[in-house]
């Protein structure tokens, strides 16, 4: 083997920019206000392989360079070369990946190596990828290191920063060299040890396991009937091995287990005096409902118990979604971290049923304010920071991956500094029977399968992973838990699973996340009964991987397919042309046990029964009394021009078009409501309406409801308007209210009462009535929930400067829509259209945007008051039902839901979408209690702004009336808003100043975003 | 009629495959999605298809240039056979990171008018990071060159599309390559101001960002060979395939297809969208000439 470098710059002159380096001259000035003359980029690449120099030399413009903008250099560094480098910079910057981190580029390189040079398909040829940026003309006092410190993540990459050249020459990077590892043999782990040390055990090996857990298992290993199946095996009889201690963690973890929404509560409402008793807030509140309305809807084909939740959709075709955090590995690699979000969740549609195509992408992300400038803890990124990185994640997944993000949401929240929320969502598509008459969403393992292990391999990143996201973050969080994505692995291996479906070829299949092959060959196991593994057979990506490390290692872009012995050739053939590594792990059985052997030793033998259903209930203590806030008073005499054009600007409210637009939305060829609408694309879309069967009109709609601001009043009030947001969304675009499915999903701080987490006991009080609300709802709406997922350790640090996120539940709704031509969007469409509020204003003002917005200034003393609510569900669907059909008759185009900043945001939105004016008039609007300031800016559930077009205007108003419906205003030429409450103008705003005020926040500079 | 077969080539991170393979079928010819390695494997594979086409996608991550890996498995491992297709009149379409492929393994803009036209797979463009500095998905309006030889786009003036790419600013490294193109009438399809007089869009000043997404030699959105047989472009036609893909259907002011075919033989009737025809263009020049 030989390490070769080669360098390769832009040329420049004529034609040639260096992007790369204006991407970063102008982060400088906009990240650090540091004006750089010029920045220039070299991109490098040490090259490990049989091939030696001269050989290689002959070959750079077939590989490395571009010879059209490009030029190469082997071994020294360009910055040496006079020609093209004649002046020296003043400094140099070289970054690149640590040892062991993926690096995507350098396997691509590696690939392209191969097919140059058929030597160098070899094992231990490798390449590893760097980036110099040289920059000239620095001012006075910028210093090396913080400009390195923005380029680089010091927990997955090195820097090197230079000022001058050495002796001999500018240095450049080397191979990043792994130490060498050895492998440790299982060993026994002892413990019949007392309480305070089986606890630290626990804490010290990141297990994550409580006192009554460790016991446990502990008292598993005194059975003499375990004992003696042990002996016979030659496992240490009397106690765990570390691969049997590990592999009962990442199982029993919050993050796979869910002990909390699992957990037996007391629960105690001091305001009412309740004093109740409940046996899992999940199988209570969100499995029961959706059960019993499963029994008057069939076309609920899987629910719960798979990776995600499945409807019929046509006769031919079913479709899925799942959606899921990301939260802690954003917040230490916010890039690496998001990406292994989004195509994390990828793979729990691909292993739905017997494999799901995904389709589209939906992001929610919350974060801390943009532009903060409080103190920040340590180790702990810039929300701002955090921002880019989670976006470049998503995006790079996302769009190399070849699935469209079609809807999202940033919500911003001082809180979300201590935890960045990063959900990532997915749907799918798969036949409703395959070729060979199984259905498929069901799945058909039987012992005797082979299982194998498909795509990428196992490598020492992500160890720790379910369990390290059951742990509070802090300053010693391990880089270890964190991993890059390679999406194109994982796409070689989509395009291969789902060929061999349709060929019949898989019996079972599940997706490797969190705790790795332990927990995905362990819960399929669950299908036929048993079975045996050989940890030795499993592809690693290095080698001093001990057994237990094998087992839970939670490397990305792996699949675990079972196969009918007599399908494995055909199954092994397909996986060589798509060049996807495709290995038997593993066969499963029925003799109810989870055996892991490591070539001929037995390292681990667990019941079952045990493994999944070992884990002792928790017992917790809920409390609730209600949080006191300081009452919103809206001002006296208030300017409501000014109002309008500072909540356009808020993060909340603002467009985030720039960041969107980075995301591929309509791959596919299927979008039809795209993430922007109106005249000039930039309005914001309530929900996405796609039609993924090509040449057919039927569609889907996608939306999202979060609003953690509630959860300030009341948790319960949150969910109630997350579950209403989703639906009224949907139901501006026309979804059919008689088939649509949603999805729960809770990021909580730890509500678990302890030294750490005093307010437990309110914390798991928010939960209940979060819970109580959601069922309420779902039952009203008759909107099922077919899958969730919670987080619920979600604080940073703690004691004095503990930082716990608002509770947060993001509603995802996926339905039917019976023909996409047939839509609405917020945009007013032409002068004339008369705009019409559907539904009532109520005098709710607590924990609004508005209020928010007022109390951080100053101008209000709190955000008390009454938070939204919804009396009458019921009511509200029936409303909604008749307004989403009258869009599908095609009599309603325009339609824009109000939310954050109420019927004044939602007009000006319109007007933007539109590039058009409205005059308005509120009077009509106070018939329920809300004054004009509650009428323009409180945010009273179940409202939607329609634009109805005098043809129409009978017809509609009949089928609407009942509902509540008041005539406000119509679109008219002049491009002004005008907003009268029937005597004096409140507002009268440009959209020319509108637009500016709500595009300028968070837009980004040409040429200032990698 | 005759059957037109298209190979829709996918593997390795192309991910356009589906809908490219769905709008050729919308056209009436038989469209099979083919991995790269079948073709690698049985390289007289390819003289059994009509029609090639590469979608887009993000082949090999884009990693070391978009398009330059899985360009390298086309040049080194199917050289004949390519060159064979194009030689006996075979149109080939290369959209987004197909374009991209194309242009690296020199089949576009392939060798100059005046020559022998026969794929000599050397690199004569590039196609660089944008000027913006990132991807977008945004829509353009595009017009094509009347007089093109291309027989991907002949009768169509102009449409909307979107695109979605980080690397499409259109480079050569010298300007008489241009000339020449401009000359043989290979620089087919332009990014236009949408504001400008159907037709008359067309223009070798620089547009400003986003009206041309990203910095462009003369605008330039996608060129042909001079045999007009091969076909690349950057936005992508496929995507707006039927009217309610046109991001103002809901404003009942999506344009109306330029299509051959009158509105009752469309397989979309009215809701044929405006990048059909392109498809429609190639099926009728292979019935055309076999007839």
């Amino acid at each position: 083997m030989h390490d070769v470098r080669v360098e390769v710059t832009p040329r420049l002159g004529g034609q040639a920019v260096d992007v790369r380096g204006n991407v970063v001259k102008a982060r400088l000035l906009q990240d650090l206000g540091i004006d750089v003359t010029k920045v220039r980029s070299i991109s490098g690449f040490v090259v490990r392989s049989p091939v030696v120099a001269s050989m290689l030399g002959e070959r750079v413009d077939d590989l490395f360079v571009d010879p059209i903008i490009e030029v190469g250099r082997l071994g020294s560094a360009w910055l040496d070369d006079d020609t093209l480098f004649p002046d020296a910079p003043d400094l140099v910057i070289t970054i690149g990946f640590k040892p062991g981190v993926t690096d995507n580029a350098g396997s691509a390189a590696l690939d392209g190596l191969r097919t140059l040079f058929p030597e160098a398909r070899v094992e231990g040829a490798a390449v590893a990828t760097d980036l110099t940026f040289a920059f000239y003309g620095l001012p006075e006092g910028a210093d090396g290191p913080s400009i390195a410190a923005g380029l680089h993540n010091p927990l997955i990459e090195r820097a090197l920063i230079q000022s001058a050249p050495g002796a001999e020459g500018w240095q450049q990077l080397g191979y990043p060299e792994r130490p060498v590892v050895e492998a440790q043999p299982p060993a026994a782990v002892d413990l019949e040890l007392d309480d305070e040390a089986l606890i630290r055990l626990s804490e010290e090996g990141l297990l994550a396991l409580n006192l009554e857990e460790m016991q446990t298992i502990r008292d598993h290993y005194r059975h003499p009937e375990v004992q003696a199946a042990r002996t016979a095996l030659g496992l240490p009889p009397h106690a765990p091995t570390d691969v049997e201690l590990e592999c009962l963690a990442q199982t029993w973890s919050e993050h796979c287990k869910h002990k909390i929404f699992a957990a037996h509560i007391h629960h105690r409402d001091e305001e009412t005096g309740e004093d109740v008793e409940i046996d899992s807030l999940f199988k209570t509140h969100i499995m029961r409902p959706t059960l019993d309305m499963q029994e008057e809807m069939p076309w609920l084909l899987s629910v719960f118990h798979d990776n995600s939740g499945v409807i019929a959709w046509d006769d031919e075709w079913s479709v899925c979604m799942k959606a899921e955090t990301h939260n802690s590995p954003s917040a230490l690699d916010p890039y690496g971290g998001a990406m292994t979000g989004i195509v994390g969740v990828n793979r729990d549609i691909l292993g739905t049923g017997l494999g799901a195509r995904p389709i589209a992408n939906t992001d929610v992300f919350c974060f801390g304010p943009p532009k903060w400038e409080g103190d920040l803890p340590s180790n702990l990124f810039h929300p701002s920071r955090v921002l880019r990185g989670v976006h470049a994640g998503v995006r790079v997944g996302g769009n190399e991956s070849g699935i469209p993000t079609v809807n999202g949401a940033i919500v911003f929240d001082d809180r979300y500094i201590g935890k960045p929320l990063v959900y990532c969502g997915t749907v799918g598509l798969m036949p409703a029977t395959l070729p060979d008459g199984r259905p498929g969403h069901a799945k058909t393992a039987e012992p005797g399968d082979l299982v194998y292990m498909v795509g990428g391999r196992i490598g020492a990143d992500g160890i720790h992973g379910a369990t390290f996201s059951s742990l509070e973050l802090t300053e010693d969080s391990p880089s270890s838990a964190v991993q890059i994505g390679d999406p194109i692995t994982q796409k070689k291996m989509l395009d291969m699973i789902l060929e061999a479906r349709d060929a019949g070829l898989i019996a079972s299949i599940t997706d490797n996340g969190a705790g790795g092959i332990s927990s995905s060959i362990g819960e399929m196991a669950e299908q036929t009964g048993g079975v045996e593994i050989d940890l030795a057979a499993a592809p690693l990506k290095q080698v001093g991987l001990s057994a237990w490390e094998i087992l839970v290692s939670e490397s990305q872009e792996r699949m675990t397919v079972a196969v009918h012995p007599h399908h494995a050739e055909a199954f092994e053939a397909m996986a060589a042309i798509h060049e996807v590594e495709a290995t038997v792990v593993a066969t499963f059985t029925d003799d109810g046990r989870f055996l892991v052997r490591h070539g001929d030793d037995v390292v681990a033998l667990l019941p079952l029964d045990f493994l999944h259903d070992g884990v002792p209930q928790l017992r917790l203590e809920s409390v609730w009394s209600p949080p006191e806030h300081a009452a919103f008073v809206a001002p006296e005499t208030p300017d409501h021009n000014d109002l309008l054009l500072r909540l356009l600007a808020r993060p909340n409210v603002a467009s985030k078009e720039d960041w969107v637009r980075q995301y591929d939305h309509e791959v596919i060829a299927q979008t039809a409501v795209k993430p922007f609408v109106g005249v000039e694309r930039d309005g914001p879309a309530d929900a996405a309406v796609i039609a993924p069967l090509h040449g057919s009109s039927r569609g889907l709609v996608i939306s999202n409801g979060i609003v953690p601001r509630y959860a300030d009043l009341d948790a319960g009030a949150m969910v109630v308007a997350a579950v209403d947001e989703a639906v009224r969304n949907a139901v501006c675009v026309g979804i059919d209210v008689d088939r649509m499915a949603g999805l729960d999903n809770f990021c909580w701080p730890d509500p678990i009462v302890s030294e750490k987490t005093p307010d437990g006991r309110f914390k798991l009080a928010q939960l209940v009535r979060a819970n109580r609300e959601l069922e309420r709802m779902c039952r009203a709406y008759r909107v099922p929930c077919v899958s969730g997922k919670d987080s619920m350790k979600n604080d940073y640090g703690t004691g004095a400067d503990k930082i716990s996120i608002p509770p947060t539940m993001l509603f995802s709704l996926f339905g039917d829509h019976p023909d996409v031509r047939m839509t609405a969007t917020s945009d007013l469409k032409r002068e004339g259209e008369r705009l019409y509020l559907f539904g009532r204003c109520r005098q709710e003002l607590g924990a609004s945007e508005v209020a928010s917005m007022l109390s951080e200034s100053g101008e209000a003393a709190g955000i008390g008051g009454a938070v939204p609510a919804m009396e009458h569900p019921e009511a509200q669907r029936e409303a909604y039902a008749a307004l989403s059909a009258e869009i599908g008759a095609g009599r309603i185009r325009t339609a824009h839901d109000c939310s954050e900043g109420g019927l004044g945001v939602a007009l000006a939105e319109m007007c933007i979408g539109g590039r058009r004016g409205a005059m308005i008039d509120l009077d009509g609007l106070g018939l329920d209690g809300a004054d004009t300031f509650g009428q323009l800016w409180g945010e009273s559930l179940g409202r939607i702004v329609i634009g109805v077009e005098a043809l129409h205007e009978a017809e509609v108003c009949d089928a609407l009336e009942q509902h509540g419906l008041t005539l406000i205003g119509l679109v008219v030429e002049g491009g002004r808003l005008v907003v009268e409450d029937g005597y004096d103008a409140l507002i009268d705003v440009s959209v020319d100043d509108m637009v500016a005020a709500w595009k300028a926040p968070l837009a980004l500079p040409v040429g200032g975003e990698r | 009629m005759t059957t037109v077969r298209v190979a829709v080539l996918f593997g390795f991170g192309i991910n356009c495959d589906h809908e490219t393979a769905a709008v050729f079928r919308l056209v009436g010819a038989e469209a099979e999605r083919l991995h790269v390695n079948r073709l690698i494997e049985s390289p007289g594979l390819l003289s059994s298809y009509d029609i090639l086409a590469i979608p887009g996608g993000f082949s090999f991550g884009d990693h070391l240039g978009s398009g330059r890996l899985l360009g390298n498995r086309l040049r080194f491992a199917l050289r004949e056979p390519l060159r064979d297709f194009v030689a006996n009149g075979g149109p080939v379409i290369g959209i987004c990171n197909g374009f991209q492929v194309l242009v690296k393994t020199g089949l576009l803009p392939g060798p100059p008018a005046n020559g022998d036209l026969t794929p000599d797979f050397e690199q004569r463009a590039s196609l660089a990071l944008n000027e913006s500095g990132r991807y977008e998905d945004r829509w353009v309006t595009l017009e094509f060159d009347p007089e093109s030889p291309c027989v991907w786009t002949q009768g169509l003036t102009r449409i909307d599309c979107p695109v979605r790419h980080g690397e499409g600013r259109f480079v050569v490294d010298d300007e008489a390559v241009l000339d020449a193109m401009d000359e043989a009438h290979q620089l087919v399809v332009r990014y236009v101001d949408p504001n400008t007089p159907k037709g008359e869009g067309r223009t070798d000043v620089r547009l400003p960002y986003p009206t041309s997404p990203n910095g462009s030699a003369r605008n330039i959105a996608g060129v042909c060979d001079a045999t007009g047989l091969v076909f690349g472009l950057m936005p992508h036609p496929e995507a707006v395939y039927a009217k309610w893909l046109h991001p103002d259907h809901t404003r009942y002011t999506a344009p109306e297809a330029e299509a051959s075919i009158p509105i009752e033989e469309r397989s979309l009737g009215e809701w044929e969208g405006e990048g059909l025809q392109i498809f429609r263009n190639a099926v009728d020049f292979v019935r055309n000439r076999s007839s």
